[in-house]
């Protein structure tokens, strides 16, 4: 039996839903928007040393535009990013339509592809390192054997990028893998069986079948890879630290050096703002690109 | 060239898809495989030409020296301190904002509270860095653990809310109205309802937060650096400063790092997908 509500109790019941969920938006509120707002006030802001923090106006983002190290550093991180999203969306998708079908041993295999992914980032530079090591690596040994010399894949300014590209895709591509087949396992039967009864061949079927329905699970997909990619830091700064040279520093490392190593946590905060808004920018362009051509 | 028989066809086919699935598993499993060998190798093996494909002479040395002389005892304690507070905190906290998505919000708020739930899991971490170091820096909590615990249960909170949203909402409210018209009130129709029927989403989503937690490095680099407060990553990426050619504890340091985690993620396996794209996709 129902019981009866007092005026307090009504009250209460109103106020449950934002009670519970008071906590939640004051720490994300203190330690997400908060430092977010802060970090514009910083981008202002210059820190001389041992002085109090000066407002400097624009300048900082003045500086940026003109600085050919950051804006080298947003190009390395957008071929970063393109390479290495594309070339797992590919890989991930040949593997979720080879294992897709009913196979022995699937269980043993899914479970072996998701063990990259588990690895700590820093793990994974440290498995890589060990790879590419010019004494003691397995790339340089069998380089040594095909070509008769030694090759320090990561101090060579034109293989260190295309190295770190080759260990995202290692480590990520899994995650592709999963989520295209989670997606592929998911559609309906109906549409390919009646495609196969018309005689369509199966390439056709990928082509005009699997790829339109599995559109929101691609988009997903590349969004959550290409955001990730695009702020890669962990495994660049186990292998190369952004060498040789400028080589693979990519954008998130020149903000770290900039604020950590130099000090410049203003300039450092508007290369982040920067960062910040086209990320921003592009997450949009994309997900209405995506939903534009449905 | 003669036309192949569908039987022949399908036994190339399955040929084939062997051979690729055999070449991913090999391309997967060998870096980790020898990390695994190399850190059970001594230092003279380490650099023998043409490297050996299993030690000789197995040896648990480079375990044993990263306990004894890098600390590595202390980085895995702190871990373990920050990334449990972490998501004991976040996993109370993000469950009772979960439970409100689930049951009261309407379709339109549903909307606006999504935005704002998935908002801050978009904002990339470069972009709050400077801040975090200047704000914490400012409370003294620069290399102390509770640091990194409040910052860690800030990011687990929006994943925890969405992820837990989507079980809660997998358990039929009329269960809960049922009993409430029985006179249970919502809280015991939480305790005794809810909670038994979310338990394995809860633990998913707990073992999703502490891998995420605990593999986490920009974060943990700018706001700890010494063995009070320093997590695994963070010791791990330092001793490769300091051990040089040390590689058979840089590799033994990595295993230490990654075995418990890749347990963890095995465990969580079904729920994987809808973890990673925290319920977009299930």
């Amino acid at each position: 039996m129902a019981r009866t509500r007092g005026l307090e109790g009504d009250r209460r019941r109103k106020a449950l839903p934002w009670l519970l969920l008071a906590p939640t938006a004051l720490f994300v509120g203190a330690l997400t928007i908060l430092p977010l707002g802060y970090s514009v006030v910083t981008s202002f802001r210059e820190f001389p040393l041992g002085q109090a923090p000066a407002f400097v106006g624009l300048q900082n983002y003045r500086n940026l535009i003109g600085d050919a190290n950051f804006l080298s550093s947003l190009e390395t991180t957008l071929v970063f990013t393109i390479a290495a999203t594309g070339l797992e969306f590919v890989l991930g998708l040949g593997l979720a339509l080879l294992l897709k079908q009913e196979f022995s041993f699937q269980g043993i295999i899914r479970s072996s592809l998701i063990i990259p992914m588990a690895i700590a980032p820093v793990v994974v530079g440290i498995i890589w390192r060990l790879l590419y090591n010019a004494d003691v690596g397995l790339f340089s040994f069998a380089a040594q054997a095909l070509t008769g010399h030694s090759v320090s894949v990561l101090s060579s300014t034109t293989m260190a990028l295309p190295a770190l590209i080759l260990v995202d895709v290692w480590e990520w591509t899994p995650f592709m893998f999963l989520l295209l087949l989670a997606g592929i396992q998911s559609l309906p039967h109906e549409p390919f069986e009646a495609a196969r009864v018309d005689g369509a061949s199966a390439w056709n079927i990928f082509l005009h079948l699997t790829m339109p329905m599995l559109r929101p699970v691609i988009v997903v997909a590349l969004l959550i890879r290409a955001l990730d990619a695009f702020t890669v830091f962990d495994q660049v700064f186990v292998l190369t630290q952004g060498g040789p040279g400028t080589a693979t520093e990519v954008a998130t490392l020149m903000v770290y050096k900039t604020a950590f190593r130099f000090s410049q946590f203003g300039y450092a905060a508007s290369m982040a703002v920067a960062l910040l808004v086209l990320v921003m920018f592009f997450s949009a362009a994309i997900t209405r690109a995506f939903r534009a051509s449905v | 060239m003669p036309r192949l028989t569908s039987s022949t066809q399908r036994r190339l086919w399955f040929g084939i898809r062997v051979i690729l699935i055999a070449l991913a598993l090999i391309i997967t499993l060998l870096p980790v495989y020898w990390m695994v060998n190399t850190s059970l190798k001594t230092q003279v093996e380490v650099f023998t030409s043409p490297p050996t494909l299993w030690p000789e002479n197995p040896t648990l040395s480079n375990y044993i020296n990263l306990f004894v002389r890098r600390h590595l005892g202390a980085y895995l304690l702190n871990s373990v301190i920050i990334v449990g507070s972490a998501v004991v905190l976040s996993l109370i906290i993000g469950s009772l904002a979960a439970y409100s998505l689930a049951r009261f919000a309407k379709a339109g708020l549903q909307d606006k509270v999504n935005f704002w739930v998935l908002a801050p899991r978009m904002i990339p971490p470069v972009a709050l860095v400077v801040p975090m170091f200047l704000i914490l820096q400012q409370l003294g909590l620069i290399n102390r653990k509770l640091g990194l615990i409040l910052v860690y249960t800030a990011f687990n909170l929006p994943f925890v809310a969405l992820m837990m949203r989507s079980f809660f909402q997998e358990i039929p409210v009329d269960l809960e109205e049922a009993a409430m018209v029985d006179g249970a009130s919502r809280l015991r129709s939480i305790r005794e309802i809810v909670l038994p029927l979310a338990s394995p989403g809860l633990v998913a989503t707990s073992i999703f937060s502490l891998i995420v937690t605990f593999n986490e490095f920009f974060f943990a680099l700018i706001l700890t650096s010494t063995p009070v407060a320093a997590t695994l990553p963070v010791g791990t990426a330092a001793l490769i400063g300091k051990t040089q050619t040390l590689y058979g504890e840089m590799a033994a340091a990595g295993v230490v790092a990654a075995v418990p985690l890749v347990i963890f993620a095995l465990l969580v396996q079904r729920h994987l997908v809808r973890g990673l794209t925290m319920g977009a996709v299930k």
